[in-house]
């Protein structure tokens, strides 16, 4: 995503960049691409995209049937109509209209935008066709004229029924190519192509076009003529042929309605083979027939080209998930009875049956809206007039392409139309907008629901079936245009109201009186004739025809974010109430932080992973084709809250990230990672904002055995993922009570992984891994005891902090090796054989005995082991509350420590040990009481309750941490590379920046290196341990700190001492120290040059694959147009 | 507060806005009908976003004309919540009391309102469908197997859990939420209480009429005269009496009686 984003600026000063619509995930401009705004122009299915386009002509030839009753207006458009306008080959489709648009590469977006159409690129506008490349049975050259190029496509209109028609001929329509030889070739060439696929899917095209009334209407006359009759069931054409259809069929002059669409049809093709002339827009405004409502919806918007993709999906869905529940149904279920329950179609068993069926399949199809009240009147509605298959369809259709996000789980769409409605009465009715703005009067809560269920449950169903047939033609900004009429017809009473009620009732009344004259005292009859109805739609349509579709983009545009904002923050609200009594112990600030972070590393993490995904599929086969033709639209936007349906768990790599952007640690140390994809750092920081740059620039986290052990830790189920109620619970244990016990027990357990109270020798080595794992980035002052305020404002400040620091790393250091060493020396030997079960047990009893008493009051016990800084008498006295278990289980054996020591006999500790072990160092105990717990930073604002006790702890503490907690969060904030920004760290100069990345590699290597050296450090803590039960040995280790880095590296394995030295090797400052390790050192710093430049180049490398098969198609594409136009 | 305006000539008429909150198929919408049309349908339509109805409420010194808007159930539509409440002065939270579920859900509005409402918002928690529990009386319909107690009140506040186990079902009885569980939790949380049911009328007008009796006097709009006497009067509104502290309520409060 990052490579991508950064071709995109290379790739802009070649084509247009809004052209560049394959990454669509990544997008961050929301413009749309243009496959998008091709799809949309011609309601096509998320599958196809713009492959060819030509200038071309179009010429539809006399009608053969000598129809005997053509009046003059229909002659206008009829005999060798010729239509001038852009031929579009798409997959599977071929399209034409007169409206001049461009969606190729090489086009300029405003040539893809600018709309004058009825539909102003909503749907299908303009005169002329969308055919599936199936329903075209064959395509000749025809000769002519030398220059001219012509097709003549012959199609299979009226060829798919067994029965002939009457006076039928075939349909062929002529379009004579306007361009360059080589482009009309081109153009045929892939015309050819896409006719062998399309071949395929005849049968498909057979079956669907059998089932439309269309096709019934043509042949079915003439055999109810013929008399030998039923030979043909009329296709079912909804409810309303078994429970009448709305209205009155004389008054809406049905039958009229239907000769003049049987003549249209007649003329101009039927269902998938339909050519649009002037008439058929006039046909559909004045309302359509009740027979053919249903099958002209459905090709108006787009759902019969799904239906042909797979006809059967209805059937197959509803099979396959047969019998199964879901919450979906249930709250299907509860709506069922009351659905249009005013309809006899609906008080009926059938009806009911086919609301539930499609519903269900629907749900089932998409999951993801499942089910959203209203949606049940809607399809109420569809299913009076069409069957359940193309409700089926058409609902998909209204939920993903026309009614975007209405009826998603956050319904932010909806949301977002009212504000977009409401910016357009204040815009268009300035007047009355000031007045219910005075009267507090809130708009929206009146007109959410015209919008939510299409004005079905508003108007009478008559007038509201009327508004859909323009709807469906001409898209979303009807709905809009209605609504603004509906106000400015009623502009002078709403003037008069003064609260919501009469509001309400004003519109009330007149939706009740929809179907009166509007001037009923006109001496004018053909005035008084006019219902008002009629009368809104004229004004729907003509005096607001200037809301055009680009009007209503550019305005969601405007509103979305404030819209989205409003929705998270009242989901972050809702949820965080939501977590329950453990997530108390954090501040509701931490609580914001946690979830903001959840979220955003969770979308940015899938987001990832379905570019990678696409990327991979890519790869694998170059135009791979959706597998279900329903479902959100492939461009859809995702990764916000608001949007809908979240994802919810985060699996252990986005709870890397999550860590990452939470505590120091938890960043890797190499910059680039061969892992998986590149990271460019230079082109974020150049570009500035966005969210993915933000990713590109991000941290990369590491990945350490200790994260797996807390994932695994915080999980309910590693398998499903951390859920943001399992991230605030663990953060809640760790940071909710400041308290060293608990904090050390948490640690404990984390490497207990039999559960049975023990660590053993492995686990231990694990430890203290990960205690230079966390500590490795230095501790953010939470453990330097000796730092002030001073030093930092000093000029010479830092480089005294960074004293400061290296040396109590340093210490730390040291702090982990003793730590290892009194581990072992303490440890009690694992018995193979059958004691050890009642070892382990009465261990375990141990343990908890001491839990509980360590909870309770371990402040005494805490002070001897302080006070005594004698491991042994603290072992003495932590146990002393059980001297029976303890003498003969830990004392005796730890004195007989040889056999226990030795690598081939398995030991472990306890907690009690543990604890010990722990308390027995001054910055172990630091580490555990402050820098742990504070290591994962959260908000700015402490928890009253953790800042009191952590202030408690030492009085310098606060000023400092509080310092690299502003700080380090200022730096997550602005995305910044962390290393350098934290209290305590040097900003990356660029020496220090290489002593930084030394301590870091060396930390990592010695932590590695444990294990090799593990035979040299047991016998050399045998050794010690041996003398270590000598008071004075003891003494002498705990009181030495400061002079500790050579004493200790002395006592210690000489592998540790040399990780110390080398880790703080390549500081100037430091070079006495290193002296002795400078080949080590220099070692080190070729490995990690040597290592590091191999891995920019592959980064670079990767990156550029990464590209690759984006630019691939684009290049391609660009290079092609370029030969077509020349 | 009933003493204060006692002899004033014709009786101060004002509108509150009063909003319905809760799980989806508690009851909302027949509450509400059974105030204003004191009527109940089995099959509803499902509300679309809210319904707006209106019914007067007189007490002995006022008459209040309720402007209620009873909001759609299904979760989904939460996020539509906001844009009802605002400016809301009282609430109806209102939980089924054959449902558990449904009650946890009720305290989740009862914190939203808390949170975002107007400060001085006089919410009522009603355990609805009383019909349904042996206390309820006469109906014995129940028939809507409670559901599986999934996420049960248990893991939203301790007392919770406990509670809901003391129950014993009794034959026909299908009560899930006892009235000493929620009736405390209101209490804690100073909301009025009552336990409901729409479809024989119990206790529905004395919810209306306690919450008119809790509103207080300073926060009513009088009238809708003047132009843009709305928007001062809500600005007052906001400042004072930010709680409203309600010693005496509960049923016996609703003694006055509402001549709708």
């Amino acid at each position: 995503m990052i490579s991508l984003s950064s071709f995109v600026q290379k790739a802009s000063s070649l084509i247009d960049p809004a052209n560049f619509n394959i990454p669509s995930l990544s997008s961050n401009d929301n413009n749309p691409s243009k496959a998008s705004l091709f799809r949309q122009q011609f309601r096509l299915p998320d599958s196809q995209n713009p492959l060819q386009e030509i200038t071309a002509e179009l010429i539809l030839p006399l009608p053969t049937s000598s129809s005997d009753s053509a009046d003059g207006a229909r002659r206008v458009d009829r005999p060798g109509n010729r239509y001038t306008g852009r031929l579009h080959l798409s997959e599977r489709f071929i399209c034409f209209s007169t409206q001049p648009t461009s969606f190729i590469p090489s086009s300029t977006l405003s040539a893809s935008t600018s709309w004058t159409g009825q539909t102003h690129g909503t749907g299908p506008s303009g005169n002329g066709f969308t055919l599936p490349l199936s329903s075209i049975r064959r395509v000749e050259r025809l000769h002519s004229a030398r220059d001219v190029f012509s097709l003549a496509l012959t199609t299979w209109n009226g060829l798919l029924n067994k029965q002939q028609e009457p006076n039928f001929a075939p349909q062929r329509l002529i379009l004579q190519l306007v361009g360059s030889r080589q482009a009309c070739e081109r153009f045929c060439d892939c015309l050819k192509k896409g006719l062998r696929e399309g071949m395929k899917e005849v049968d498909n095209l057979r079956s669907v076009v059998t089932d439309c009334y269309s096709e019934y209407l043509l042949s079915g006359a003439k055999a109810k003529d013929a008399n030998d009759g039923e030979g043909r069931q009329p296709p079912d054409a909804g409810l309303g042929m078994l429970f009448r259809y709305p209205g009155d069929a004389r008054k809406l002059r049905d039958r009229s309605k239907m000769r003049l669409w049987g003549e249209y049809f007649r003329e101009n093709g039927r269902n998938s083979t339909l050519v649009r002339q002037p008439t058929f827009h006039k046909l559909i405004r004045v309302g359509l027939p009740n027979r053919l409502r249903g099958e002209i919806w459905e090709l108006t918007a787009g759902s019969m080209f799904l239906r042909i993709r797979s006809p059967k999906l209805y059937e197959e869905t509803l099979t396959k998930f047969d019998g199964q529940e879901s919450l979906a149904i249930d709250e299907i279920e509860k709506d069922l009875n009351r659905s249009l329950p005013e309809y006899p179609g609906f008080q009926s068993e059938e009806g009911i049956g086919r609301l539930r069926r499609v519903l269900t399949a629907y749900s089932w199809t998409n999951a993801e809206v499942g089910y959203c009240q209203a949606m049940n009147i809607v399809v109420a509605a569809l299913l009076i007039y069409m069957s359940e298959a193309q409700a089926f369809f058409l609902l998909s259709v209204l939920c993903d392409r026309l009614l975007p996000g209405y009826y998603s789980t956050t319904m932010y769409g909806t949301l977002l139309d009212q504000k977009v409605f409401e910016s357009l009465v204040e815009k268009t009715m300035p007047v009355l907008w000031e007045h219910l703005a005075k009267f507090d009067v809130q708009l929206s809560v009146v007109s959410l629901p015209w919008f939510l269920s299409l004005y079905i449950n508003s108007m009478p169903l008559v007038f509201a079936f009327r508004v859909l047939d323009v709807f469906f033609l001409e898209g979303p900004k009807v709905l809009f245009q209605v609504g603004l009429a509906i106000l400015r017809i009623n502009g002078e009473e709403l003037l008069d109201i003064q609260d919501d009620g009469s509001f309400i009732s004003v519109l009330k009344s007149y939706f009740s009186r929809l179907d009166e004259s509007a001037h009923p005292r006109s001496e004018n009859p053909k005035l008084r004739a006019i219902t008002r109805f009629q009368e809104l739609m004229v004004v729907a349509f003509k005096e607001f025809s200037g809301i055009t579709h680009s009007t209503i983009t550019e305005q969601r545009e405007k509103h979305k974010d404030a819209v989205l904002n409003n929705i998270e923050s009242f989901a972050k609200r809702t949820s965080i109430r939501n977590l329950g009594p453990e997530s108390k112990r954090l501040s509701v600030d931490d609580l914001g932080t946690i979830y903001d972070r959840f979220y955003e590393t969770l979308y940015q993490w899938q987001q990832h992973q379905q570019v990678a995904e696409e990327e991979r599929i890519r790869q694998e086969k170059k135009k791979s084709e959706r597998q279900s033709v329903l479902g959100p639209p492939v461009d859809r936007q995702v990764g916000r809250v608001g949007l809908g349906p979240s994802p919810t768990h985060m699996d252990y790599d986005a709870f890397r990230e999550f860590l990452a952007a939470t505590s120091k640690w938890a960043v890797s140390d190499s910059p680039a990672p061969a892992r998986k994809e590149s990271s460019s750092s230079g082109y974020g920081s150049l570009r500035g904002n966005g969210k993915s740059l933000l990713w590109a620039n991000r941290r990369q986290p590491a990945d350490h055995e200790f994260m797996q052990r807390l994932y695994r830790k915080w999980a309910t189920d590693p398998e499903e993922g951390l859920s943001l109620q399992n991230v605030v619970n663990g953060l809640a244990r760790l940071k909710g009570a400041p308290d060293i016990m608990n904090n050390i027990n948490y640690f404990f357990t984390l490497y207990d992984d039999s559960g049975n109270g023990q660590v053993d020798r492995e686990g231990i080595l694990k430890m203290s891994e990960a205690l230079l794992f966390l500590s490795r980035r230095g501790f953010e002052g939470t453990i330097t005891a000796t730092q002030s305020l001073e030093d930092l404002n000093s000029p010479r400040g830092s480089e005294q902090a960074e004293q400061n620091r290296l040396t109590t790393d340093e210490k730390f250091l040291g702090s982990v090796s003793a730590f290892i060493r009194r581990c072992f020396e303490y440890a009690d030997p694992s018995h193979p054989d059958n004691q050890k079960a009642a070892f382990s047990d009465s261990t375990t009893e141990v343990t908890e005995k001491l839990d509980s008493f360590a909870i309770g009051d371990d402040e005494e016990d805490l002070i001897d082991v302080n006070d005594d800084e004698e491991p042994k008498a603290s072992s003495a006295a932590v146990s002393s509350p059980h001297p029976t278990e303890s003498s003969q289980q830990g004392r005796p054996r730890s004195e007989s420590a040889n056999p226990a020591l030795d690598p081939n006999n398995p030991l472990h500790i306890t907690l009690p040990t543990f604890r010990m072990v722990v308390l027995a160092d001054e910055l172990l105990e630091q580490f555990f009481e402050s820098y742990f717990p504070q290591s994962f930073h959260l908000s700015d604002h402490p928890h009253p309750a953790s800042l009191a006790a952590s202030s408690s702890l030492s009085s310098n503490l606060t000023t400092f941490s509080n310092i690299g907690h502003a700080r380090s969060s200022a730096s997550v904030v602005a995305g910044a590379p962390v290393a350098g920004a934290s209290g305590g760290i040097v900003p990356p100069g660029k020496g220090l920046r290489g002593v930084l990345d030394n301590i870091v590699t060396d930390g990592i290597r010695m932590a590695a290196e444990v294990k090799k050296r593990m035979d040299d450090a047991q016998r050399e803590l045998e050794r010690n341990a041996l003398g270590g039960r000598d008071e004075e040995d003891d003494e002498d280790e705990d009181d030495d700190y400061p002079s500790r880095q050579g004493a200790s590296a002395a006592a210690m394995a000489g592998g540790i001492s040399s990780w110390g030295a080398g880790a703080y090797g390549a500081d100037p400052e430091r070079r006495s120290v290193r002296e002795a390790d400078r080949d080590l050192l220099e070692g080190a710093e070729a490995e990690v040059i040597s290592i590091r430049a191999p891995k920019e180049e592959a980064a670079s490398q990767s990156k550029h694959r990464a590209k690759s098969p984006a630019s691939a198609h684009d290049p391609e594409i660009v290079s092609e147009v370029v030969e077509f136009e020349s | 507060m009933s003493e204060s305006a006692s002899a004033n000539a014709p009786k101060p008429s004002s509108s509150v806005k009063l909003v319905l909150l809760g799980e989806a198929a508690v009851g909302k919408s027949s509450l509400v009908l059974r105030f204003v049309n004191n009527d109940f349908q089995e099959n509803k339509e499902p509300t679309i976003g809210a319904a707006f109805l209106t019914q007067k409420c007189t007490l002995p010194t006022r008459t209040i004309k309720f402007e209620i808007w009873d909001t759609a159930g299904q979760e989904r539509f939460a996020s539509l919540a906001p844009m009802y409440y605002r400016n809301a002065q009282a609430a109806l939270v209102v939980y089924d009391v054959t449902k558990p579920s449904s009650l946890t859900k009720a305290k989740h509005w009862v914190a939203e309102l808390q949170r975002q409402a107007s400060p001085g918002i006089v919410i009522a928690l009603v355990g609805n469908k009383l019909d349904l529990t042996n206390d309820g009386g006469d109906a014995t319909g129940a028939s809507s197997a409670p559901q599986a107690e999934s996420e049960s009140a248990g893991q939203d506040e301790a007392e919770a859990g406990e509670e809901a186990e003391e129950q014993l079902p009794a034959s026909g009885d299908a009560r899930k939420v006892s009235t000493r569980e929620a009736s405390t939790y209101a209490e804690e949380e100073g909301l009025l209480f009552f336990e409901t049911s729409a479809k024989i009328g119990t206790n529905v007008v004395e919810v209306f009429t306690a919450i008119a009796n809790a509103i207080p006097e300073s926060s009513l709009k009088t009238g809708r005269g003047a132009g843009g006497a709305g928007q001062t009067a809500l600005g007052s509104r906001s400042g004072e009496d930010s709680r409203v502290n309600l010693g005496d309520r509960g049923a016996a409060t609703a003694k006055e009686g509402c001549a709708c």
